[in-house]
C-alpha cells in the first residue's frame, strides 16, 4: 500500500493523521490582547493586535506522546526515515550523552560515543524488536557498548587521575535515586539484597563501565575476588527478580 | 566457549551485558548472538533488569553541532534500507531560518484580507522547525501557495505540492512548486477541505516520477479554518 513512498513522508503522514483533525500540526487561536503569549507554557506563541482588537496566535500543538515513542520511532527509522531518526535524537539524545559521558568522562570522547550511536541506530534499527524489551534500553545497550569500547581503548590509567572517579556508586543510598517505576522498585529492592561488595561491583560495572581490573583497583581488592562477586552477583540478583 | 548449562549462560550474558568481560570474551558472545537464541534472551534480560540502574547516570547537553556530524554521516547512506543513496543528498541541506516575524506578518495580512466566508489556511514549515516557510489558503475551490522564505531546491531538483486529505491513504499530487515560489491551483481535488495535510518535497526536475513523493517531505502544514 504505501509501496513507493518516501519513508519520511510515511512517518510524517503517519504523524499527521493520527494527530486526528483535532490535533493538527498548527492551529490559530484568538487570545485576548492582555494574553500575549498562549496561556500554556508549552506552547511556542506569538500573538499580535489586529485591527478590531482581536489577536491571533501560532500555537504548536504537542504530538501525542505514544507518536513521539522511542519504539514508533525505531520502526520508522527501520523503514529509512531520517526524520524519525532527528526526532530520537531530540528525545533521546540528552539522556544517552549523559550515559556515555558517566563512562568515558572526557566530553570530546562522549560525543564521538553519542555520534556513533545514532549512526549505528540508523543502520541496526530494523533489529529492534520490542518482543525483547523497550526501545529505551535497547538504545542504552549501545551506547554503554560503545563507551566501554572507547574508555578500554584509552585505557584505564589515563583516566585514573580524576579525583571523582568512581566515587558515587560505592554509596549505599545511590540506589534510592533510581527511578519509582515499577521495574526499578524491583531492582531497587533486589540490590539492596546484595551484600555490598556484590552490589558495589555491579554498579561500578554497568553505571560507570569499570572492568573486573578497573574494580579490583578501585575497591583495593584481588581480581579473583572480584570475579566472584560480580558473579554470585549475577545469581542473586537473578533469583531475586524472578521471583 | 558459550556455556549450554542455563546457570552458566546467565552469568556470561550478565557479566557481558554489565562490560566487565576481556575484549575478545564480548566478541566471542556478539559472534555468538547472532545463531544462539537462548543467549539472546538472557543478554535482553540483564540489559530490561539493570536498565534502571543507567539513571544513575544524569543527563548531559551535546554540544550544539553533535546532530549535524550525525546528519553528515547518514547522508547518502541508507543503512540496511533499501532506499537508495541518491534520495538522502537533501539531508545536510541547511535550511534557511526564515523570520517567524515575516511569516507571522503575512498570516495577519490573509487574516486581515479574510472575505465573508473564511478560506482554509495552511502555514507550511520544516519538520520540528518553528519559522514558517510557505504558506497556502484556499478560495473559490482553488489554492494559491507562496513562499514567505527563501526556500531553494537543492540543484538540479524541485520542489513538489501534495495534499493528503483527513482520511485518505496516499497523498494526492497537487503541482511542481515553480522557482518563483508561488503555485496557484485552480481546483483542488475533491476532498480536499479542513484536517488535509499539505506537504512538500523534493523530487527530480518535473516532479515525482511515481505520482507518490519519492523524495524527502521538508515541508508540511495542515489546512484550518480562520
Amino acid at each position: 500500500m504505501q509501496a513507493g513512498m518516501h519513508p519520511d513522508a510515511i512517518f510524517l503522514r503517519r504523524r499527521f493523521m493520527n494527530a486526528a483533525n483535532t490535533m493538527p500540526a498548527w492551529t490559530a487561536l484568538p487570545l485576548p490582547i492582555s494574553a500575549g503569549i498562549c496561556p500554556d507554557g508549552q506552547a511556542r506563541a506569538f500573538a499580535r493586535p489586529l485591527g478590531s482588537g482581536a489577536v491571533f496566535a501560532f500555537h504548536r500543538m504537542d504530538q501525542p506522546a505514544s507518536l513521539s515513542s522511542a519504539e514508533v520511532l525505531l520502526e520508522a527509522i527501520g523503514r529509512g526515515s531520517q526524520l524519525a531518526l532527528k526526532r530520537l535524537y531530540e528525545i533521546e539524545s540528552r539522556r544517552l550523552y549523559g550515559i556515555a559521558l558517566r563512562i568515558v568522562r572526557r566530553p570530546e570522547i562522549a560525543a564521538d560515543v553519542l555520534q556513533d550511536s545514532f549512526v549505528q541506530i540508523w543502520q541496526n534499527a530494523r533489529r529492534f524488536t520490542s518482543e525483547r524489551g523497550a526501545a529505551a534500553a535497547w538504545l542504552t545497550g549501545i551506547v554503554r557498548f560503545r563507551a566501554i569500547d572507547a574508555v578500554r581503548k584509552l585505557r584505564r590509567e589515563v583516566l585514573s587521575g580524576d579525583p571523582g572517579l568512581g566515587d558515587a556508586p560505592i554509596e549505599p543510598d545511590v540506589i534510592e535515586r533510581i527511578d519509582a517505576d515499577a521495574q526499578a522498585t524491583a531492582l531497587r529492592h533486589c540490590l539492596q539484597s546484595l551484600d555490598d561488595n556484590q552490589r558495589r561491583c555491579i554498579l561500578l560495572a554497568f553505571v560507570d563501565g569499570y572492568s573486573h581490573a578497573d574494580i579490583a583497583q578501585r575497591l583495593a581488592a584481588p581480581i579473583g575476588s572480584v570475579k566472584s562477586w560480580v558473579r554470585r552477583g549475577l545469581i542473586a540478583l537473578k533469583g531475586c527478580l524472578q521471583s | 566457549m558459550i556455556p549450554s548449562d542455563h546457570e552458566e549462560l546467565s552469568v556470561l550474558a550478565g557479566e557481558y551485558v554489565l562490560g566487565v568481560l576481556d575484549p575478545p570474551q564480548m566478541r566471542e558472545i556478539e559472534a555468538a548472538l547472532g545463531e544462539n537464541a537462548v543467549l539472546r534472551d538472557a543478554v535482553a534480560f540483564w540489559e530490561q533488569k539493570l536498565h534502571p540502574l543507567s539513571a544513575l547516570a544524569g543527563h548531559a547537553e551535546p554540544s550544539p553541532g553533535a546532530w549535524d556530524a550525525i546528519a553528515a554521516r547518514i547522508a547518502g547512506t541508507s543503512g540496511q534500507h533499501a532506499a537508495t543513496g541518491a534520495r538522502r543528498n537533501a539531508a545536510p541541506w541547511r535550511w534557511a531560518m526564515a523570520g517567524f516575524a515575516t511569516a507571522a506578518a503575512a498570516f495577519l495580512l490573509y487574516v486581515a484580507l479574510t472575505p465573508a466566508v473564511p478560506p482554509l489556511v495552511a502555514v507550511l514549515h520544516a519538520p520540528e522547525q518553528q519559522a514558517a516557510s510557505w504558506i497556502a489558503t484556499t478560495s473559490g475551490g482553488g489554492l494559491h501557495l507562496s513562499a514567505v522564505a527563501n526556500e531553494m531546491p537543492p540543484p538540479g531538483h524541485t520542489f513538489e505540492l501534495w495534499a493528503i486529505a483527513a482520511h485518505a491513504k496516499r497523498p494526492e499530487r497537487l503541482g511542481v512548486i515553480p522557482s518563483n515560489g508561488t503555485l496557484r491551483i485552480a481546483a483542488l481535488p475533491r476532498g480536499l477541505g479542513e484536517g488535509a495535510t499539505l506537504a512538500i518535497s523534493i523530487e527530480p526536475p518535473g516532479g515525482s516520477p511515481t505520482g507518490q513523493p519519492t523524495g524527502p517531505v521538508v515541508f508540511v502544514g495542515a489546512l484550518r479554518a480562520i
